[in-house]
Formats: structure tokens, C-alpha cells, sequence
């Protein structure tokens, strides 16, 4: 696969890439000198820098690096490749070489404090500051030739993240959505994603959506959150515009978490979540399975109302003899009794929410209507029907 | 010592005729805890000697140091009354023994949650007023909430030796300032005159009021007196005391009563309750406080009064304390006012069971809580919680009101959010224990019938604040409380160390938890905030989070004001939004709800769980709304409740019933978020004037419609001269004259409002009544207090949401500003969205 312009250099699955970036214009020269000015401001010197860049300057790294070099003797940059291959299974590379360089920011041996950051604003810069709150990131915008220190601003995103994974814990359906088919390891931690979700008996149900937009999500009025498994660049969703909360992967984990733990750590990398989430799980199985019965019933505070929440529990029947078993969601259905009222298996939401709805759709005369007859539909597109006499 | 044990406690529950469930309710510094002492100690929980200074039912330490109430207390007593006196009780009595079920409240304004908590468990209060204050702002408040929860009050006019001995008054003066007193609170009782409760004006020849000094520990009622003098006079008690009040006079001379003020020469005569109930109190207080040893020892005897050896030696105030409260125990004198005059459980719960309960006034519950029936279900209504020694449990404080609760069987626990036959708020468990709660200590006992006040233990986790306890599988809820303060101060939380992060939720919990008007949540950009009624209400409400609850270092930014947003005019032009597949179209417009209706849903007089028919009705008599029109409410909002309605007017639209769930669902999102600046809206009518709809179902799905109702409505309400409300504090201010000046400078700088200024009668101290924004109230105490070196005492409570003047859609001006703050404190674009963000061209 040939990929032209901005990427975000995730690795991929199964093929290989090879990425043209385009080249942007940049003063060289102004750069070296206004991140070393910037820099001077902050004092510590003698500290490791990491350089990153927009993919878009990469043709101009080696000239940048060469001249920051004798200022920072301590630069860490690696070079963006052109061409990527699938990680293959049995191949594990050492995480240094891997194309992306935070992936292993949360590791706690970090080396470096302060981050360098070439071009604009983007969402590889909000990536950048996500995953590495605990650094300085300074930036400079080559089209407007200024440096700015960009850190001041990941507070606030984390603290709307942070109120989002609130909003996400007072959900008891979801929905996965799946946003990339390219990315890595997609699908161990969708299915992931799913057991985790069943052993806290959340209901969760898989979509497979391309670009993201209310219009469409707001079709799945039962779901109260959603989960979204796509690229980390394009994970981070601000949910203002849509009716129900869009969390990552990493949220997801802290939200379904008995205590909410919150230090600021931000994972998007899906090999890290996956990790991460399979040690922990090792250290805290034991434990939690003990505290389960006493709380069985008791109704969660709510932080985003300041309420009392009572949960609802799916997969909650026992017969499940394995509840890591990914469930098989499509035999929830709803059946009708011989007086033709519903009545809703305990495990479905959709039920549960139609039993809401003021609106059920069509009357139902089962048996006292004749069936219709067969006849030709309508053709064309929603925007005018071969029958429509609307304008 | 204490005087009874928790046996005869016991014993005395089960007769709900000799129960009373009475509240001590007052204005601030009124005395309540004091008082509430000699009640105490007439009991033998505390030494007589020490009440007064002891104020037991304040708990916590900060209460002590600064010497006002925070919580309420509760604590049960038990009180023999003279057998003689029992005749006098006019409701149905079994022997002469009475279990007291008494609660101290707060009287500062910001605590007046608690004051609600407490009325809503009890059926009588005694209502304590200053004699030389008089009847404050936050006595009205209570005097209200305790009439429309039908609840009958006695009153105790305090601190009468504080106008013996610093005003030096004169005995008819004072008699004329008791008059003003007892009318003023009339004058309010009468306001609130329900029906129901029957004439519950107070008088004191009726022996609804008493007159006494909590600090000193004496106290009387004219029953007192007409039972000394009635022997004397050989009348009947209820015959002396209708003499001993009022234009009555005797004369000395021919031994006779009269109704004039003057005798046959003209010569003026004595009116008789200065002359026979305010005599001997003068005479004492002149003999011993100007030290006239030689006259004290003959007037005690003439009086009954025996003095221990130690105490003759006690000299001045000392001695008066001593005398006094030998002469007119107050303990005596109150608790037998209460007995003979505040209905028991029985009684009350008759005509209080339509105003508690919810449900149908002939299911089994309501005949159960109308008999207060202690073998009926099982009805208990959680007012607060309490908490318990354990860190983070609570007890939950309530009232059984049918049947009996015990530990042991499965019982229902119905939240505030519980509908008959559904599922959710509902929990069933069992109690672990029940517990006697007697101020600091609690006693355990075994079980408890209908028309007691008791703790529960074991139950906390399932209730956050309040709820409904039950057996029968059909019981409604009792009705919620409303509080007459609301949380409009909001501060944001944060913890200094990330790692405590959990610690902090754990103690917002709590927090919520063991305060029944507080809030807590996060916001939008994440911040952890938390709402009270006003500021002191606040620094409690946080040194609690961060010494107690939470128990970790905290960060707190200054205080907030939550505004409202609304509109003023009807949209200028019809709004239009299309959906994002363009097509389905809505066409709607906004206009301002009365500020009345908005008043009444708030109030849930207007409700969305009414029938709409009835709803209607009510609607087009008392609201001027078109009866079709009110007919087609689709919902309230936002949480389907607020104040805010969304109204079908479209004529013959297919698939109308379609989209109304979607439509529902924008509305209560728009409403939570309104257009300018992100804040809860209000006082909006959102009127749908016509849609279109594709003709494919799959078209006019909700992801279509949602987004598009929302817009429309945001689009409706920038058509139609939005703008925001903000919250408006009533300050009642009291102080003396020279004081004023620097009182109106103080107000004019902070857009303050005077609407009245009184002086009260008899008195050099002035009443200054003014509306203050809350926004501005942030320092107000203390600016008072620098610019009347500390003369003026003010008391704040919220009043209602005031239209801000100019729009904040023009540029530049003092709203829009304001809006801007908004926006960027909750980290959105500092403009206002455009209208075509909204509005859609056709």
C-alpha cells in the first residue's frame, strides 16, 4: 500500500505501507534558533530532549538535527521511516525501533523530560501531549515561525478525558466501535475489549463504523457509551457534538475499575493497553472475585449526576460456565407470550430500552389482518423515489 | 443521673398517644440549643447546673467554637406529667407518662436543609423567638415550612432577662413588646392557614406560648401562674388564665375584675398579667441583682423556693440563675406546654397522611400512616442520614409511620427516583439494627412501632440521601422534601496529589451523603465541584470533605455561581434545521415561560407525572395556556422534570409519533446545555410548529432527528432574545441605626437592591431588607462587618433568578462578558456560537 500524505504511522497488520508525506516549506535555520531560545527560557539544559516532528518536515530532519546537535548534546530523535511492514507474530521487535517513540513513554524508565515539537497544531501534537503529561512540549509552528509551550493545555484535555471515563462508568451498555482495520492488533483487543466487558456484566455490542459522526451514532439510542478502537491519532474523541460519551480503550479499562484511579497516564497504543491490562489482571483477579458477592446489589455513586446509580447487571445468568467466553449477544431476543405482550429476556437492552419507547413501531395484528400481497418496491435514492411525488 | 431507662422507652412506643415528635426551630441565635439544654436536663441527661452552658445536642467540634448548630440533633426523652394536668390534654391520652422524641435544628439560613430534614419526622415545633429581635427572617422561613407540612408549632418567646436586665424595661412595655411578638408570628401563621390543620394561631392564655430564659433555665406559661393563683381566687385554672392576658385588670381595693383600664376614680389600675406574672419576676430581679439581701429570703418563702445551703451564699446572676430556676423550671413548664398542646403521632398523622404520602389515599399504606397502626406495613421515611463512629457509615435517620421496623425480615427500600411496579431505586434487604438515637450516644433496642423516631443500621449503602422503607409490594414513596434553600454556590475540588484521587470520590459520597442539600459531581472539563446553600454552608461542607470524608489535601478554587439560561421574547423568526441527510426538517419556536409556571414545575405543583388532562386544566385556568396546546406537552426539561417544556403545535404531520422519543432525547440534552454558554436552562417552551419527514423510516431514524431537534432548539432561542438568569439572595440585615449608612454603601457597590427598612418597635435596632445577587455575595460578610464595625448581622437565603439586564448576543457588552467567562472557565470557544451554526436555510 502506497500512502500519500499525513499519517499517523501506527503499525499496521497485514500490509506493508510505503508513506509519501509531502514536503512543507521550513525555515531551518529560524527553527534551530527559536526552539534553542525557547529552550535557554527553560533552563535545564543538560537534560535528554526527544525532537519529534510533523511527518509533513521529515525532509528537513537530518538538517535539523545536525544543527541542534552541538546545542543539545542529549537529542533523541529517530528517524521517521518511509516504509513499514506488518509486525509479524513471530517477530518482536525491541520497542526502541519501533516507528512510534512515545509508545513506550509510560515506560518508568523515561529518559527524557522536555519534547521538541515541529509543526503545527494537529492531532499528533494533542497524541503527543496526551500521552506524555508529565513532560515539557515545546512547539513551533513553521508557518508562523513561533515556538510556543504547548503543556499548559494537557491539563484541561485530561480533565475532560477524566470527566468522559466518569460519564463511561455510569454506562452499563456500550458499543465497540470499530474504526480502524488496519491498525495492529485490532481485533485481540476488540475481543478483549468485549470479555472485559462481560466480566464487568456491561452489555456490549460491535459496530463498524467508518468516519465517525452523530448522526450515526445517535441511531443506537440503547448504547450509553461508546468504545472506540481505531488509530491512536484518531482515538481521542471530543464528544460534544454526540449524544452518548466516545471513550478509548485505556478509559475503558480505568472506568470499568471498582476505584477510579486517575494519575494522568494516558495509553493509546493498543499493545500497551493490552499489556498492561493483562498484567494487572493477573494481580488483581483473586481479590476482586472476593469482594463481588458483598456488592452484588448496592448502587454505584454517580459522579456526573451526584446521584445513586443501580447498575444494571447483563451476563448475569450462571449457567454461563465461562464468563470469559466472548458472549453470543444474538440470541437475546425478546419473546412474545400467547396474550401478544412482550415480555423481555432479562439480557437484552434493546428490549429494555423498547419497553421505554413511547413509540413501538407498528401495531401488531398477528393473525387478524390478511397478509398483504407482494408488490414491486420503490427504486431510486432516498433523495427522490421513482414513486415520490415529494419535489 | 439520668431519670428513665430505655425500657420504659420502650415501653412508652407503643403507645402512640403519649408520644410527641416535636422540632426546636428558630432564627439564628435565638437560643434553640440552650433551650433545647433545660429540656435535656430535665430529663437528667445532663445536670440541671450546666444547661445552658452546655449545649448537648451540639456534637461536633466546630459547632462548639463557633457557637451556632450545624446539624440537627435528635434525642428521646421521657416526661411524667402531674396527674391532675392530664385532663387538659384534648386529644386522646393513655395514663401520664409521655416519650419525647425532641430535634435541635439550626437556625442559620444555610443550614435550613436540615431544619426540613428534621420537620419532615416530627409533627409539632416549638418555635423560639428573641424577645428583643423579634421574629427574624429565618423565623418566617421556618414558622413556613413547619405550616405546609402541617406541622403545629407552640412558641417560646427567650431571653426575657435579657430585656430585665439590659433594656430595663418596663413591665407594661414588655407586655406590649410580647404582644407585637405574638402577632408577628400570627400574622404568618395566618398567612399559611391550611385547612386541614384547623386554628393553630398561638395565644397565650391559651397556653401556647411561653416566656423564659433558656441561658438561665427558667421559663413560664400562664398555666404556671393560673395554677398558683387559681386556689387564691377559687376559679377555675382555664378561667385565671383568659384573666391573666389581655386587657384585664383587678382591682386591689374592691377586690374585683375589670376589663377597663381604669377604676371607678379614674385612677389607672395594674393590668393583671403585670401585676400577677410579671411582678414577682421584677421584684426578684430587683432584690437580687441590687443585692437587697433582706428582702430575698421572705418573697422565696412566699413563693415555695427553697435554696440548698451552698447556694445562699451565691450572689448576683448566680443566685438569680439559681432562684429562677427553682421558681419556673423551665424543663417543667415547656415540656408540659408540649404535652398538652403538640398532637401525638395519632392525632397528626390523620391529617398529615395526604400531604406525606403519594400514592392513593386508600391503599393500605395511607390507611396504615392515617392510624399511624403499628400492625399495619411497614412505612418509614428516611429524612437524613446520620453519621456513625464507623468512618463512612451512616445511620438512617427517619420515622416509622406504619407498622413496625425491626431487624431481621427482608424489607423494600424505594430511592427518591422509585415508581410503583418498576424496578429501579428499589432494593430489597434487612435491617441490621435499630437504634434509639439520643443526641451523641445511641441506645440499641430491639424493634419500633409506628409514630417513633429511630436510626437504622445496615441500610445506608442502598439510600443516598432520603427515602421510603416498606413491606407492601404496592407502597408509593412519601413524598420528597422541599427545601427551601437551594445549592447555588458551586466551588471546584481538586486533590493536591493525584494518587487521592479515589479517596476524594469516596468522600464526595459521603459528603453528599450526610448533608441533605449539598451536591457533588464533575463537570464537563472535569472538575469536581460541589454546591451549597451559601458560603459558610460551603467552608463546612469542604473542611468536612478535607478533614473528615475524604481525609487528603485539597485544592479549591474560588466560588462559582450556576446560571440559567432563557429567553425573553418569542423568536423573531421560525427556526429551521435540517438533518444531517437533509431530508427531514423541523421548524420550531421559543418563548419565555411565566416565571410562575416555571416556579410551579420547580415546585412540582406543575408535574410531568400528572395526568395531562388534569395537567391541562390546570395549565389553561391558571396559566393562560391554550388547553389543546397544554394537552400536547411532549416533555419537561432537562431530567424530564425542569423547567422547561417542549410543545407539539403541528398540524396533521405523518410520522409524528415517530420522532417524539428522539425529540424528547434532544431536548433533554439541549436543556442540560443550553446555547450560550453551556448552562441548565430555563423558563423556555420550545414549540414545534411543523416537520417534515422522508417517508422511509430508516431516514427519520434517530441519529437524524436528535441532532437536528437540538439544533433547532438552540436555533429557537438565539431567534428569541436569549439571555441569562442569575441566582438573587434575600439579605436580611439587622442592625443599629448609625450602622445603615455604611450598610447601603456596602449594597450599592455590589448591585444590591433595599426593599424594605424597618425599625422595630421599642427597640433602637433597624431591619434592612435587600435583594444581593449571589454572584456578589462572595465577601459580603465581612465587607459588613469592616464598614459597620461589626453591628450588622446578615442572613441570606436564596429568593429566586433575576433576569440579567442587555443580551449577550451584542458585542461588547457586560453580559456577554459574563458568557465569555463561562465559555472559558468550561474550556469551550469564547464566542457564542453564530445562529447559522443552528439555522438552516430551506
Amino acid at each position: 500500500m502506497v500512502h500519500y500524505g499525513h499519517a499517523c504511522m501506527s503499525q499496521t497488520s497485514r500490509l506493508p505501507v510505503i508513506y509519501v508525506f509531502g514536503k512543507k516549506d521550513i525555515d531551518v535555520d529560524d527553527c534551530v534558533e527559536k526552539l534553542l531560545s525557547t529552550l535557554k527560557e527553560s533552563s535545564d539544559e543538560a537534560q535528554t530532549i526527544l525532537l519529534r516532528m510533523d511527518v509533513a518536515y521529515t525532509h528537513r530532519a537530518d538538517d535539523i538535527v545536525s544543527k541542534l546537535r552541538p546545542s543539545i548534546p542529549h537529542l533523541l530523535y529517530n528517524p521517521i521511516p518511509t516504509i513499514a511492514y506488518p509486525n509479524s507474530p513471530s517477530h518482536t521487535s525491541p520497542p526502541n525501533t519501533t516507528s512510534n517513540p512515545e509508545t513506550n513513554g509510560n515506560t518508568p524508565a523515561q529518559p527524557y523530560q522536555t519534547i521538541l515539537y515541529i509543526g503545527g497544531e494537529n492531532l499528533s501534537l494533542t497524541n503527543l501531549l496526551m500521552t506524555n503529561s508529565s513532560c515539557q512540549v515545546h512547539s513551533y509552528d513553521p508557518s508562523t515561525q513561533s515556538t510556543r509551550l504547548e503543556s499548559a493545555r494537557v491539563n484541561k484535555l485530561l480533565m475532560r478525558r477524566y470527566a468522559t471515563v466518569q460519564k463511561a462508568r455510569d454506562a452499563d451498555v456500550f458499543g465497540i466501535l470499530v474504526g480502524t482495520l488496519g491498525v495492529a492488533s485490532y481485533l485481540p483487543l476488540i475481543s478483549h475489549l468485549r470479555t472485559m466487558l462481560a466480566k464487568s456484566h456491561k452489555k456490549s455490542y460491535t459496530i463498524s463504523v467508518g468516519k465517525l459522526n452523530p448522526a450515526k451514532l445517535a441511531n443506537f439510542m440503547e448504547i450509553e457509551c461508546f468504545v472506540l478502537v481505531a488509530c491512536p491519532e484518531n482515538s481521542v474523541i471530543e464528544a460534544r457534538e454526540f449524544l452518548q460519551p466516545i471513550v478509548t480503550p485505556y478509559e475503558l479499562g480505568i472506568a470499568l475499575q471498582s476505584e477510579p484511579q486517575w494519575t494522568g497516564e494516558y495509553v493509546l497504543d493498543f499493545k500497551n493497553i493490552l499489556d498492561s491490562e493483562s498484567n494487572s489482571q493477573q494481580d488483581t483477579n483473586n481479590p476482586n472475585e472476593e469482594n463481588k458477592p458483598d456488592d452484588l446489589d448496592e448502587p454505584i455513586f454517580s459522579l456526573t449526576t451526584g446521584k445513586y446509580r443501580h447498575a444494571k447487571r447483563y451476563h448475569n445468568t450462571d449457567p454461563d460456565p465461562d464468563p470469559t467466553s466472548p458472549p453470543s449477544t444474538s440470541d437475546a431476543i425478546i419473546l412474545r407470550n400467547q396474550d401478544n405482550a412482550l415480555s423481555v429476556m432479562p439480557d437484552s437492552a434493546a428490549g429494555h430500552f423498547l419497553q421505554e419507547r413511547s413509540w413501538k413501531g407498528l401495531e401488531t395484528r398477528l393473525g387478524e389482518d390478511a397478509p398483504g400481497v407482494l408488490e414491486q418496491g420503490r427504486s431510486g435514492i432516498a433523495r427522490g423515489y421513482g414513486d415520490d411525488h415529494r419535489v | 443521673m439520668v431519670n428513665f431507662t430505655v425500657d420504659q422507652i420502650r415501653g412508652l412506643m407503643d403507645v402512640p398517644t403519649n408520644i410527641r415528635n416535636m422540632s426546636v426551630i428558630a432564627h439564628v441565635d435565638h437560643g434553640k440549643s440552650t433551650l433545647t439544654d433545660s429540656l435535656v436536663s430535665k430529663a437528667g441527661i445532663i445536670a440541671s447546673a450546666k444547661a445552658g452552658d452546655m449545649r448537648f445536642t451540639d456534637t461536633r467540634d466546630d459547632e462548639k467554637e463557633r457557637g451556632i448548630t450545624i446539624k440537627s440533633t435528635a434525642i428521646s426523652m421521657y416526661f411524667e406529667l402531674l396527674k391532675e394536668d392530664v385532663e387538659g390534654i384534648k386529644q386522646e391520652t393513655n395514663g401520664n407518662e409521655f416519650l419525647i422524641n425532641l430535634i435541635d435544628s439550626p437556625g442559620h439560613v444555610d443550614f435550613s436543609s436540615e431544619v426540613t430534614a428534621a420537620l419532615r419526622v416530627t409533627d409539632g415545633a416549638l418555635v423560639v423567638v428573641d424577645c428583643v429581635e423579634g421574629v427574624c427572617v429565618q423565623t418566617e422561613t421556618v414558622l413556613r415550612q413547619a405550616l405546609t407540612e402541617r406541622i403545629k408549632p407552640v412558641v417560646i418567646i427567650n431571653k426575657v432577662d435579657r430585656a430585665l436586665l439590659e433594656l430595663q424595661v418596663s413591665k407594661e412595655d414588655l407586655y406590649q413588646s410580647f404582644c407585637r411578638t405574638i402577632e408577628s408570628v400570627n400574622v404568618i401563621i395566618s398567612t399559611y392557614h391550611d385547612e386541614a390543620l384547623g386554628d393553630v394561631q398561638v395565644y397565650p392564655e391559651k397556653g401556647t406560648i411561653a416566656f423564659g430564659s433558656g441561658l438561665h433555665g427558667w421559663a413560664f406559661t400562664l398555666l404556671n401562674f393560673a395554677a398558683r393563683y387559681a386556689k387564691k381566687f377559687g376559679v377555675q385554672k382555664d378561667k385565671m388564665m383568659l384573666k391573666l392576658w389581655g386587657d384585664n385588670y383587678f382591682n386591689p381595693t374592691t377586690r374585683k375584675w375589670t376589663t377597663k383600664g381604669n377604676d371607678t376614680d379614674g385612677k389607672p389600675l395594674e393590668r393583671a398579667f403585670n401585676m400577677f406574672v410579671l411582678d414577682p419576676i421584677f421584684k426578684i430581679f430587683d432584690a437580687v441583682m441590687n443585692y437587697k439581701k433582706d428582702a430575698i429570703a421572705p418573697m422565696l418563702e412566699k413563693l415555695d423556693v427553697k435554696l440548698a445551703q451552698d447556694e445562699r451564699d451565691l450572689e448576683g446572676k448566680a443566685l438569680l440563675k439559681v432562684i429562677m430556676r427553682k421558681f419556673l423550671p423551665a424543663g417543667d413548664s415547656l415540656l408540659e406546654m408540649i404535652v398538652l398542646h403538640l398532637p401525638s403521632p395519632r392525632t397528626a398523622q390523620r391529617y398529615r397522611a395526604e400531604t406525606l404520602y403519594e400514592g392513593p389515599q386508600d391503599d393500605e399504606s395511607a390507611i396504615g400512616i392515617r392510624d399511624c397502626d403499628p400492625k399495619g406495613p411497614l412505612v418509614f421515611y428516611v429524612s437524613k442520614m446520620v453519621p456513625t463512629s464507623d468512618k463512612g457509615r451512616f445511620y438512617a435517620f427517619g420515622r416509622v409511620f406504619s407498622g413496625t421496623i425491626r431487624a431481621g425480615p427482608k424489607i423494600r427500600i424505594q430511592g427518591p427516583n422509585y415508581l410503583p411496579g418498576k424496578k429501579e431505586d428499589l432494593f430489597v434487604k434487612s435491617v441490621q439494627r435499630t437504634v434509639l438515637m439520643m443526641g451523641r450516644y445511641v441506645e440499641p433496642i430491639e424493634d419500633c412501632p409506628a409514630g417513633n423516631i429511630v436510626g437504622l443500621v445496615g441500610i445506608d449503602q442502598f439510600l443516598l440521601k432520603s427515602g421510603t422503607l416498606t413491606t407492601s409490594e404496592t407502597a408509593h414513596n412519601m413524598k420528597v422534601m422541599k427545601f427551601s434553600v437551594s445549592p447555588v454556590v458551586q466551588v471546584a475540588v481538586e486533590v493536591k496529589n493525584a494518587a487521592d484521587l479515589p479517596k476524594l470520590v469516596e468522600g464526595l459520597k459521603r459528603l453528599s451523603k450526610s448533608d441533605p442539600c449539598v451536591q457533588a459531581w464533575i463537570n464537563e472539563s472535569g472538575e469536581h465541584i460541589i454546591a451549597g446553600a451559601g458560603e459558610l454552608h460551603l467552608e463546612i461542607c469542604l473542611k468536612d470533605l478535607e478533614e473528615d470524608h475524604a481525609g487528603v489535601p485539597l485544592k479549591k478554587s474560588d466560588p462559582v455561581v450556576g446560571y440559567r439560561e432563557t429567553v425573553k421574547a418569542e423568536s423573531s423568526i421560525v427556526a429551521l434545521s435540517k438533518s444531517q441527510n437533509k431530508h427531514n426538517r423541523l421548524y420550531a419556536k421559543a418563548q419565555p415561560l411565566d416565571e410562575e409556571l416555571s416556579l410551579a414545575i420547580e415546585n412540582g405543583k406543575v408535574n410531568p407525572r400528572d395526568d395531562f388532562k388534569l395537567r391541562a386544566r390546570v395549565l389553561a385556568d391558571e396559566y393562560g395556556w391554550d388547553v389543546t396546546d397544554a394537552r400536547k406537552i411532549w416533555c419537561f426539561g432537562p431530567d424530564t422534570t425542569g423547567p422547561n417544556l417542549l410543545v407539539d403545535v403541528t398540524k396533521g404531520v405523518q410520522y409524528l409519533n415517530e420522532i417524539k422519543d428522539s425529540c424528547v432525547a434532544a431536548f433533554q440534552w439541549a436543556t442540560k446545555e443550553g446555547p450560550m454558554a453551556d448552562e441548565i436552562m430555563r423558563g423556555l417552551r420550545i414549540n414545534i410548529l411543523d416537520v417534515t419527514l422522508h417517508t422511509d423510516a430508516i431516514h427519520r431514524g434517530g441519529g437524524q432527528i436528535i441532532p437536528t431537534c437540538r439544533r433547532v432548539t438552540y436555533a429557537a432561542c438565539l431567534l428569541a432574545e436569549p439571555t441569562l438568569q442569575e441566582p438573587v439572595y434575600l439579605v436580611e440585615i439587622q442592625c443599629p441605626e448609625n450602622a445603615i449608612g455604611g450598610i447601603y454603601s456596602v449594597l450599592n457597590k455590589r448591585r444590591g437592591q433595599v426593599i424594605s427598612e424597618e425599625q422595630r418597635v421599642g427597640t433602637p435596632m433597624f431591619t434592612v431588607k435587600a435583594y444581593l445577587p449571589v454572584m456578589e455575595s462572595f465577601g459580603f460578610n465581612s465587607e459588613l462587618r469592616a464598614a459597620t464595625s461589626g453591628q450588622a448581622f446578615p442572613q441570606a437565603v436564596f429568593d429566586h433568578w433575576e433576569q440579567m439586564n442587555g443580551s449577550p448576543l451584542e458585542k461588547g457588552s457586560k453580559l456577554e462578558e459574563v458568557v465569555r467567562g463561562i465559555r472559558v472557565r468550561k474550556g469551550l470557544k469564547p464566542e457564542i456560537p453564530a445562529l447559522d451554526s443552528f439555522y438552516d436555510k430551506l
